[in-house]
């Protein structure tokens, strides 16, 4: 049982636990296991499916004592508001901008700039205006559909926020009790 | 060994914290100790998983205090006995426990169980 409790001793190190602490509760668990051992009590009487995974033994004692951070598993519930946060807001922000373009109408012109130094000849398109030659040239097209970028946009900002709501309750659900008192 | 069930192992994680305190309530005891008392009572925690992280949230939420006294002979050992908010916690606990298992009683009492043979 040495061997389990040097594991200990180094997943603790690796954890970065202060040395005395580490010492003091390997030693709490060597004297435990000396007990047990001569009281013919198993390993795995005494500590349970712990004795087959030292390293996530060694954690969780140190993590419930407060001594390291929560490990990553536990801590998921903590991140995740931080991403659906920032997913709501950019949907959020979508949804307005794509509103405004819609109710402006803004949109309803697209600018395509073409090159004078390209290998083939590109034509206008019928109706369009020309500017003035240089090296470049831009090209002003009236679209004739209702904007359809900023319905694209609108349409994708709504099905990103239902998503961002079904995502929240999800959250709201799966999120771990705070512990009892 | 016959490992204990997914049901039991379910039910015990839920009020082992109490289990502990009921007993260093009855005298102040070190880790291997608490599970010999707990042993002598019929409760093995096998399954359940070792007492020392429960033992650590115990600590770190004030419920126990600690200190380190000879043991015959061998080296100091970590003694844990409740705190004054670890009997509160203990007798609230203790309560929910006994309300819980009466309603569950008066479900389950009319079960007749039948083992075929």
């Amino acid at each position: 049982m040495s061997d389990f409790v040097e594991q200990c001793r180094r997943e603790w190190k690796r954890l970065g636990v202060p040395d005395p602490l580490a010492e003091e509760m390997a030693t709490d668990l060597a004297s435990d296991l000396a007990d047990a051992e001569a009281e013919g009590v198993s390993a795995e009487e005494f500590l349970g499916n712990s004795v087959f995974d030292p390293r996530s033994f060694a954690a969780a004692w140190a993590s419930e004592r407060g001594i390291i951070p929560v490990p990553s598993g536990r801590s998921t519930g903590r991140r995740r508001p931080f991403v659906l946060v920032a997913f709501t807001t950019l949907a959020t922000l979508t949804l307005v901008v794509a509103a405004l373009l819609l109710a402006t109408g803004q949109p309803t012109v697209s600018l395509v700039a073409t090159r004078a130094a390209q290998p083939h000849f590109v034509p206008s398109p019928p109706g369009a205006f020309v500017a003035p030659p240089g090296t470049s040239r831009q090209v002003l097209l009236h679209t004739d559909t209702a904007a359809p970028v900023e319905w694209i946009l609108l349409l994708l900002a709504v099905f990103a926020l239902g998503f961002a709501a079904w995502l929240w309750s999800s959250w709201g659900r799966t999120r771990p009790p705070t512990a009892p008192a | 060994m016959v490992p204990p069930s997914p049901r039991r192992t379910e039910l015990l994680r839920g009020v082992l914290d109490l289990c502990l305190l009921a007993v260093i309530d009855e005298g102040p005891a070190y880790g291997y100790e608490m599970t010999k008392r707990l042993r002598d009572r019929g409760l093995a925690i096998v399954g359940e998983g070792s007492i020392y992280p429960l033992l650590g949230r115990l600590e770190r939420d004030g419920l126990v205090e600690t200190y380190r006294a000879a043991s015959n002979g061998g080296p100091p050992r970590k003694y844990y006995r409740p705190s004054s908010s670890g009997r509160v916690a203990l007798a609230l606990g203790v309560s929910e426990w006994r309300a819980a298992r009466d309603a569950v009683d008066a479900v389950l009492a009319p079960v007749k169980i039948e083992v075929a043979s």
